[in-house]
This record gives structure tokens, C-alpha cells and sequence, in this order.
């Protein structure tokens, strides 16, 4: 069941990742465009600063994805001496502390995107953009993250509970079985 | 608090407990034992100011460059061509290594990138051809190092920018100390591998007709080097949107070789997102960490320890080498500059010393904190290619190139020349 | 009294000259204060959130430049108009003018008390373009932090573009941008003047006015004595002498970055230094006036043009209509 889910949670984090991807490729784009602009006095103005933003977002929703694919680093010097159950604690309490910041973290960028609403705070910059347009989706992939990691530990300790921890290893282990670089 | 940090940061590393995280755990930690400010009020802030940040686009832009070339065959195809030039050399493939990661280094402005790209291409080779898998990994984190001394250079822009200093003179003044290093390289793999063979892997010549043929694989790279490097120098994009025309370019030349598949394209959307996340939370951890640690005032500690030290110009920069070394294993590179900077670099002004000088010198430094542990992103990135094996083989091979490197710093104290000769010649 | 205090850019001569040794010494040297000084590029703190962070209390002082901050506060682009002030003295009556309305803002805006307004050095022009007029700069990308700047300069006819300082010099060279805005003497520290021809000594940008600034609820429970004590001692320790130096330093940079004049700062450089016509004067400022300072009127919303008019206003003969 447990299990059942993780890959549920995989394969829709790969949907969102592959968006995410696909809004960079069209960031990409977009500056290779105004590059191009450039060249005949033309230009649309405030790729900077939209690259900003672009990363702000890919950063926050591809998080849920590398966790999932175990692609957030850990060392494995110690861990890597255990075995089974033992090994399983190592992972799991883990996915506690992580979650618990990163839930932490999603609940402090609240008070910035409140008051971005607040204010109806524009950037600096001659495109003045509303920050809420940006830091409401940037918010909610903090949001998407925590839930996530909330998920996958619970999977875990119940698992574990269930007396099998063996299981565990391959969603909360240290390296992905198959990396994804071929 | 250094040592807090530094024993803290140990211990939870050693829990494996994910870097980034650990990162802010130490910055919670700071906050509650020292200072009386709710420093972690600003934690949203902090987030929000380190990710959205343009500058930064370049390396999951440099990623996908990378995973392009990668996924369409070009980085194999260049790899096999430099393979047949270089393999004559005791160490044989190893030689390839170096030689790839100083060519991807030329497009590249990320060391990660770098090292990410050669790894992918290189280890499956290393398990066909039956090469010591030490020294062989090793050459490709030392090598990766390079992508951020050889210009483009994202950590040089980072200097540049903080240190209000000119970047093209820093991208002039890296590009002689980059090829030193990599020539240095080859170098050292050859005379370790002439000591003990078994290091490396068979000696190789290739028929001369195979050699000449295999340039042609390598006119794609350098098509890419003059896009990126030429966009910036010719005038038409800033070195973070070079980023994106080599993206474009990579795709075109992918696209040439008829690499370009759905499902291609798919993994290496996929594959730049975890990478971007993977050290983008190690980025934001430590911008956080690095506020903390200043705002409780390790800035202070540390000017105070180096004016009580009342060294003279060249002990101070011995020091201040040593600092880095230290630091170095702990801190990851980019927060590592951050900190530091702002800090470091007006006192060994005061000493006299250049500042595109020292920007070359911690550039060095830098790089050799990329494969130290227990915090060396190339170690990961190199290791996380690997299919089999342990950290520790990657870390050991490392460490012949990371003396070589210690070596180039000095020679740089002592010939500073080798880094201010070319941008001095050239204005 | 403990005191955390958050300073401008490190690397820039208004935090070593000035705020360093105020509150590194003057301070604690008149008072009972303890201070822990760092500054906003040594955190990592992104410019946006600096006086924010001061309300919520995360630190006592902070101190940078208005601009960053108009984010937040429209009505804060107000302080700092181009063109407007051509001598520091000019700069310095619009700026007390300005005062009361700053402090408003401060309170309102950001839980924060205004102790000090001192003077980045004027923003001027830096071109890679033969420039002779302002009517020169129609169709030229020009790069410029501030939004009241950009639009000016779109006004003007120029495009206004986003670069960071660090991409300044290569974007010059390349012709990514005709022209840059900043301090003079930070283009020259900087090596601006290895990429761009033409110094237009007119400050495009303003005077980047930086505000020291203290936690209202850090203030509040300041005594009365305490109070008045920061007060004295930060305007004759830090804003007189910031004030001060600063026009003699406009005239320094200018000097090194054109060769016109003694540069103290080290070899002088030779960019050509542009001379604007009276009558091309008039008609820059004429677009100011009549498109936008009504602009920022509208984007402030309240009272604030109407308040603006009978301070600022008077002091530099502008009425926003
Ligand atoms: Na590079
Ligand atoms: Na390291």
C-alpha cells in the first residue's frame, strides 16, 4: 500500500518536474529571443529579472521531484556501515528532519507573500511586476514540497511499524538505485 | 561559534541527514544560542532573495547544456576523439578526462556542470576498459573544477560582483592559471600512473587516420565554446545569458547529430531538475546559514583573530590560504565566497596585494574545496554518476590534483604574474 | 544598550568613512551602547527586504538606500527624483525638505523610526556611445536600478534595461547596453571606464539617498535622554561629515574618470566628459515635470503629490500637477 503510493507520488512529481522543465526550456527561449531582438534594436525588456523569478519557482517545485528521486545529498559515511532496521532508523529519522524544516520553512515564506498582498508590492524595475503574481506560486511549491516529504515519511514509518524496513531503502535510501544520468 | 558550527555541522552530517537541511539546521542553531534577535523570522526572506536570483539561471541553463550534449552522443563522441589523442600518455583514458573537463570547462561556467557532464560520458568507459576506479573519478572531480577557472565563470561574476571589480579582466586573468592546472593534470596523472601502472588503465596508441578523423567529432564543442564565448566577447549577451544561447546551441548540434528524441528531451528536462533542486537546496541552505553567522557576528571573530595574529603581507596570505583550506571542507563553495568575501578581501587589500590577483587565488581555493570532504559537490556529483562503488574511492582519487592545486596557489603567491601577465598585456 | 545594526554595502566609501566608524566608535564612545555592526551584502539579505526585516525586529538598525525599498512604498520614489538636484548642497535641502514626509512613510510602512538621510554619490551616466545631448540617448539601451529612473529615461526616448552591476562592464563592451547609471566613483573603482567613452556628470539617477534607520519598538523603549543622544550624536558624527565630503568627492570621481582635475583616488582615466546645454537642460527636465513626476503622483495615490508639492516642491521650484 505504502509503496503503492510512493510511486503514485513519483510519477506525478514527474509530471510537475517535467513542466517545470519545460518552463525553463521556454525561459531559455525567451532570453536566446531577446538576445536575437537585440540584434535589430529591438528587445522585450526585463529578461532579467523574469529569469529571477524563474528560478525562484524552479527551485521550489522541483524540490518534491529530487526528493522523490533521491537526489538531495546526504553523506553516507556512518549509514553505510548499517544494516536493516538500523539503517532504516538512519532513513527515516532523516525524512523526520527534513520534513520538519521544510515544513518550517514553508510556513515562514508565508509572511512574505502576505505581505507582498498587503502592500501590493511591485519590483523595483521598469516592468514593476506585482510580487504576489510571483511569490503565491513560489509559495505554494513550498507548500507542494512539504506535503510531499509529510507524505513519504509517513509511508515510511508506517512501513517500518508494519515490520518492514527493508522496504524503505528504496524511497528514502541514501542514492537512487539507477541514477538518472545514463 | 565557529566551532559550534564546525562540530555541529559533523555531527549532523554524519546522521545523514541531506546537506541543504543540515544547513539550516545550524542556522536555527545560531539563531537560538547567539544572538537575541529572531533572526529565523527572516527565514522566508532569505529563501525567497536566494532563489530568485538571475544570476543563479545559469546553472540549471549550464545542466541542460550538459545533459543535451550527454543524452544526443555529442559529449561521447567527444569524448572518444580527445581519447585518441591523449591516450598514448601513461594513464592512458585518464588523460581523457582532464582533457574533456578542460574543454567543457571553455563552455561551462559552473565546475559542477563540468564535472556532471564528463562523469556521465567517462564512467561507463572506466568499467568496459578496466581502470582503477580511484584516480580515474578522481580526474573528473579535479577536472570538473575547472569549468569556474577557465572562463565562462559563474563564481568569477560572483567575485567580480562583490568585490566591485572588472570581470573581464578576472575572465583574462583565469584563463592562463586554468590551462596551468590542466596541463598540471596531466601531468601528475602521467607520473603517477608511470610510478604505479596499475593506476591507470592501458596505454593506447590509435592509428594516425583515426586520430585526424576524430578531430571532426571535436569541431561541435568548439562551434559551442565560440557560441558562449564569442556571445559574450562579440557583444550580444551578458556571460548569464550565454547560459541560454548554449542551450540553444547544444540543442542545434544535437539536433545536427539527429540526437534529439521525445524522450531525450524528456530526461533531460528531467535530469536538469533534480540536479538544479539537488543544489539549490544546498544554496539556500547555506545563504541562510551565512545570514545567521553574520548577523551573530562571525565577521567580527574572525577580523579579530587575523589583526591578532599581526602578521606580515605573506604570513597574512598564508593564513588566509589556510582559512580557506579549513573552511573549505565544510562550507559549500559558492556560500563559501559569499561569506567570506566581504570579510577577507578588504584586509588583504590593506596588505597590498590585487584584487584580480586574489580573486584568481580564491578561485584556486575554491576549487580545491569542490573535492574536499565531507562538503565537495564534485565528490557527489561524480560519485552519484558512478553505478557501484563508495564515496571514499572518489575522495582518495581526488587527492593527488587537490595537491596540485594547493601547488598552483603558491605558485601564484609567489608568481602572481601568472594570473595579472595576460589581462595587463592585453589593455 | 545593545545594539544590532545592518549597514549599507560594505565595499562603498559611505560605510567604511562613515557609518563603520560611527557606529563601531562614536556611538559607544558617547553613550552606553554596545554595537554589533555588519552590513546587508555581508548577510546575503536581498535588497527588497531589508526595512521589512527591521519592522518585524529581526535586527535594531538598518541602513540602505530608499530606492530598494519603493517596492513596498510607491509613494518613498518621491525622496529621490533625478535631475532635480545637481549640487550636494541642492541635494541636501530637497532632502530635508523631504524629511518629515520620509519618516511618515517609515512609520507606516516598515515599524521603523528615520534617524539619518546621507548621500550615496550622485548616479551619473556612463556611455559606450557618443553622446552629446539627452535627446542623444533616444533609442539607446540604458541600464538603470530604480524605477523612476527607468521611466524617465523612457520618457527621454532611451530603453530602460535590467542588468546587475557585476554584468555592467561586459554589457557595455558588447553593446548589450549603450549606457550605464551609477555612482561615479564606483564606476571607477569598478573599471567602467575601460568599457565606455562618453561621462555624462548629470545625476540621471538621482543621489541614491541612504536611510538609517531603527526598529520603532527598539526606539520606544529608547529613554528620552537615550533618544535625543542618537539623535545628536548621528546627525554631527555621521550625516554632517557624510554630507559634506560629498560633493567634494563628485568632484574627485569626476576628475579621475575624465582627467579634468586632481584625482586622488589613483591614475585618472580619460572618458570624454559630456556638456549639457542649458536649453537641452530645460527640456529633459520639462519631460520630468510634465510626464514623470504625474506618474509617480498617480502610483503614490493619497495626498502624497500635494505634500511633495508644498515641501519639496518649494525647495526646488516643481509643481507636480
Ligand atoms: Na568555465
Ligand atoms: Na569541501
Amino acid at each position: 500500500m505504502e509503496l503503492a503510493l510512493i510511486n503514485k507520488l513519483r510519477k506525478l512529481n514527474r509530471i510537475v518536474a517535467l513542466i517545470v522543465g519545460i518552463g525553463l526550456l521556454g525561459m531559455a527561449t525567451f532570453v536566446v529571443a531577446d538576445i536575437a531582438l537585440r540584434q535589430i534594436h529591438a528587445s522585450f525588456g526585463g529578461t532579467e529579472e523574469l529569469a529571477g523569478y524563474a528560478m525562484a519557482l524552479v527551485s521550489s517545485w522541483g524540490m518534491a521531484y529530487a526528493l522523490l528521486e533521491l537526489g538531495h545529498i546526504r553523506i553516507d559515511l556512518l549509514r553505510a556501515r548499517t544494516q536493516g532496521m538500523l539503517r532504516a532508523l538512519f532513513d527515516v529519522f532523516s525524512m523526520i528532519v527534513m520534513t520538519g524544516v521544510i515544513a518550517t520553512i514553508a510556513v515562514k515564506c508565508w509572511p512574505v507573500v502576505a505581505r507582498a498582498v498587503e502592500n501590493g508590492s511591485r519590483a523595483n524595475t521598469p516592468l514593476a511586476t506585482p510580487l504576489a503574481w510571483v511569490q503565491i506560486p513560489w509559495f505554494a511549491g513550498w507548500i507542494w514540497f512539504a506535503t510531499m516529504a509529510s507524505l513519504v515519511t509517513l509511508a515510511a514509518i508506517s512501513l517500518m511499524l508494519r515490520g518492514q524496513a527493508s522496504k524503505t531503502e528504496t524511497f528514502i535510501g541514501a542514492f537512487a538505485e539507477q541514477d538518472s544520468l545514463k | 561559534m565557529i566551532t559550534y558550527v564546525s562540530a555541529g555541522l559533523l555531527a549532523l552530517l554524519a546522521l545523514s541527514i541531506p546537506v541543504g537541511i543540515v544547513l539550516f539546521l545550524l542556522g536555527f542553531g545560531v539563531d537560538q544560542f547567539y544572538t537575541n534577535f529572531p533572526l529565523s523570522r527572516a527565514l522566508g526572506n532569505m529563501v525567497w532573495s536566494s532563489s530568485s536570483s538571475a544570476t543563479l539561471i545559469a546553472i540549471p541553463f549550464f545542466v541542460l547544456l550538459g545533459e543535451v550534449l550527454v543524452r544526443s552522443g555529442v559529449a561521447t563522441r567527444t569524448y572518444a576523439a580527445l581519447d585518441s589523442w591523449v591516450s598514448w600518455l601513461p594513464g592512458g583514458l585518464v588523460h581523457a578526462n582532464v582533457a574533456t573537463a578542460t574543454m567543457f570547462s571553455a563552455t561551462s561556467g559552473s565546475s559542477v556542470a563540468t564535472a556532471a557532464t564528463v562523469a556521465t560520458v567517462a564512467m561507463p568507459q572506466a568499467e568496459k576498459l578496466g581502470y582503477d576506479p580511484k584516480l580515474f573519478s578522481g580526474a573528473i572531480a579535479a577536472g570538473g573544477t575547472l569549468g569556474i577557472m577557465i572562463p565562462p565563470s559563474i563564481n568569477l561574476i560572483v567575485y567580480g560582483f562583490l568585490t566591485q571589480s572588472s570581470i573581464p579582466q578576472l575572465f583574462l586573468a583565469g584563463l592562463i592559471p586554468g590551462l596551468g592546472l590542466a596541463l598540471a593534470f596531466l601531468a601528475v596523472t602521467a607520473i603517477l600512473c608511470t610510478i604505479w601502472p596499475e593506476l591507470g588503465g592501458h596505454r593506447r596508441v590509435f592509428p594516425l587516420l583515426q586520430m585526424a578523423r576524430a578531430l571532426i567529432d571535436l569541431i561541435p564543442i568548439l562551434i559551442l565554446f565560440a557560441l558562449i564565448v564569442g556571445s559574450i566577447y562579440r557583444g550580444w549577451a551578458t556571460p548569464t545569458e550565454a547560459a541560454a544561447v548554449g542551450v540553444a546551441g547544444a540543442l542545434l548540434i544535437a539536433l545536427a547529430f539527429g540526437g534529439v528524441s521525445w524522450t531525450m528531451m524528456r530526461e533531460s528536462l528531467l535530469g536538469t531538475i533534480k540536479v538544479t533542486s539537488m543544489i539549490m537546496l544546498i544554496i539556500i541552505g547555506a545563504s541562510f546559514l551565512n545570514f545567521t553567522l553574520s548577523s551573530a557576528g562571525l565577521g567580527r571573530e574572525l577580523t579579530a583573530f587575523l589583526e591578532g595574529l599581526g602578521l606580515s603581507p605573506i604570513g597574512f596570505i598564508m593564513v588566509v590560504v589556510l582559512i580557506y583550506i579549513v573552511l573549505g571542507f565544510f562550507i559549500e563553495t559558492l556560500s563559501l565566497m559569499v561569506v567570506t568575501i566581504p570579510i577577507i578581501v578588504p584586509m588583504v587589500l590593506a596588505q597590498g596585494y590585487d584584487v584580480i590577483w586574489f580573486g584568481i587565488l580564491m578561485i584556486v581555493l575554491i576549487e580545491m574545496a569542490l573535492i574536499t570532504p565531507p562538503v565537495g559537490l564534485n565528490l557527489y556529483v561524480v560519485q552519484g554518476a558512478r553505478k557501484s562503488g563508495n564515496l571514499n574511492e572518489v575522495m582518495l582519487g581526488a587527492l593527488p590534483y587537490c595537491l596540485t592545486m594547493l601547488a598552483m596557489a603558491f605558485a601564484l603567491i609567489a608568481f602572481p604574474d601568472i594570473a595579472l601577465w595576460l589581462p595587463s598585456a592585453l589593455n | 544598550e545593545d545594539l544590532s545594526v545592518v549597514g549599507s554595502w560594505s565595499s562603498l566609501p559611505l560605510h567604511k568613512a562613515y557609518e563603520a566608524p560611527f557606529w563601531s566608535e562614536t556611538l559607544p564612545g558617547a553613550g552606553d551602547f554596545k554595537v554589533e555592526l555588519t552590513t546587508h551584502n555581508q548577510m546575503g539579505l536581498g535588497l527588497s527586504e531589508i526595512y521589512p526585516l527591521l519592522g518585524q525586529g529581526v535586527y535594531d538598525v538598518a541602513m540602505t538606500v530608499a530606492d530598494y525599498a519603493v517596492g513596498d512604498a510607491p509613494e518613498l520614489e518621491g525622496l529621490d527624483v533625478p535631475l532635480l538636484a545637481l549640487t550636494a548642497d541642492e541635494a541636501r535641502a530637497m532632502v530635508d525638505a523631504a524629511r518629515p514626509m520620509v519618516a511618515d512613510i517609515y512609520r507606516a510602512r516598515f515599524n521603523a523610526e528615520v534617524l539619518a538621510i546621507a548621500p550615496y554619490p550622485p548616479q551619473v551616466v556612463f556611455c559606450n556611445a557618443e553622446i552629446n545631448s539627452f535627446s542623444d540617448l533616444a533609442g539607446l539601451k540604458v541600464r538603470a536600478s530604480g524605477r523612476m529612473t527607468a521611466l524617465f529615461l523612457e520618457a527621454l526616448g532611451a530603453e530602460g534595461v535590467n542588468v546587475s552591476f557585476s554584468e555592467v562592464p561586459g554589457a557595455l563592451q558588447n553593446g548589450v547596453v549603450d549606457c550605464a547609471v551609477t555612482g561615479a566613483g564606483s564606476g571607477y573603482s569598478a573599471g567602467w571606464w575601460e568599457v565606455s567613452t562618453h561621462l555624462l556628470p548629470i545625476p540621471l539617477g538621482g543621489w541614491d539617498h541612504v536611510v538609517t534607520a531603527m526598529n520603532a519598538d527598539r526606539w520606544n523603549a529608547l529613554s528620552p535622554d537615550k533618544q535625543n543622544l542618537v539623535r545628536d550624536q548621528i546627525s554631527s558624527g555621521f550625516e554632517e561629515p557624510a554630507w559634506a565630503s560629498a560633493q567634494d568627492a563628485l568632484v574627485n570621481d569626476i576628475a579621475c574618470l575624465t582627467g579634468n582635475g586632481e584625482c586622488a583616488s589613483g591614475d585618472a582615466r580619460d572618458m570624454v566628459l559630456v556638456d549639457i546645454s542649458d536649453a537641452d537642460f530645460e527640456t529633459a527636465r520639462g519631460i520630468l515635470v510634465g510626464d514623470v513626476l504625474p506618474d509617480w503622483a498617480e502610483r503614490a495615490g493619497g495626498d502624497w503629490a500635494a505634500r511633495w508639492n508644498d515641501s519639496v516642491g518649494q525647495v526646488v521650484g516643481v509643481t507636480i500637477k
